[in-house]
């Protein structure tokens, strides 16, 4: 009998720690909605919202329900949310790409990358030497005035 | 407890809409769109267990279904200009 009413106890306060943490996880996503500087980033924070902090509250709702059809439709609506959230991202991000909008990058490296053989790119990660970021900021200004 | 769940929700709510509203790009209105979208669909689910009235649970399942067709149809549109023709002149 008390063992019992100790499971339920348990279930109570794991249901409790659940919805906590995914109320949690939503509001760092939406904080993470404002403070972004840029579509792509935004759409890396809202992801938290439709992976972490949705499974999280459907679960805490889930053991509050116990074994029920509510259950069973609340673990419907996570799995819905599992499979569509990437989906409408991942068209979010095409869709951004391909209307011109440029991520914003702290160092665009993308002509050195495509311009240099892989060897040499190795060697600019394996030495991480001032004068060598020297050279490359140099390169990128010339690039800058050549254009 | 439940009371809690649905303040979170509600105040993310508020900051999505505040980017809908300020969203310099469309894509940032949509993806704001798309997370008002999944936040309804708790909100429903909490506070159908706040109210002891679960049943909002088939409200919220058909939500979830039209917010996805709603954001990439919308995405379509802004991609193609059109709904009604297949891409295939774009190798998409």
């Amino acid at each position: 009998m008390e063992g019992a009413f100790d499971l339920a106890m348990l279930v109570h306060v794991l249901s409790w720690v659940l919805i906590a943490g995914g109320s949690f996880f939503i509001l760092t996503g939406a904080l993470g909605l404002m403070r972004m500087p840029d579509v792509y980033t935004r759409l890396h924070a809202v992801s938290v919202v439709d992976t972490l902090g949705a499974g999280l509250l459907l679960a805490g709702l889930m053991l509050q329900a116990g074994p029920t059809l509510i259950a069973l439709k609340l673990a419907f609506i996570g799995i819905l949310l599992f499979f569509t959230g990437p989906v409408a991202s991942h068209a979010l991000a095409q869709a951004a790409l391909h209307a011109g909008i440029e991520p914003k990058l702290d160092e665009d490296r993308r002509a050195e990358a495509a311009g240099a053989q892989p060897s040499s790119l190795l060697q600019t990660v394996r030495a991480p030497k001032t004068p060598r970021r020297g050279k490359v900021k140099a390169r990128h200004r010339q690039r800058r005035k050549n254009t | 407890m439940f009371i809690a769940g649905s303040l979170a929700v509600l105040v993310s709510l508020a900051l999505a809409v505040i980017r809908a509203i300020r969203g310099p790009t469309v894509f940032d209105r949509l993806l704001a769109a798309n997370l008002i979208g999944t936040l309804a669909i708790l909100l429903l689910a909490v506070v159908g267990f706040l109210t002891k009235r679960p049943e909002w649970l088939d409200v919220a399942l058909v939500y979830g279904l039209l917010n996805l067709i709603g954001t990439l149809a919308v995405l379509k549109y802004f991609r193609y200009g059109s709904l009604a023709h297949a891409p295939d002149d774009e190798g998409a």
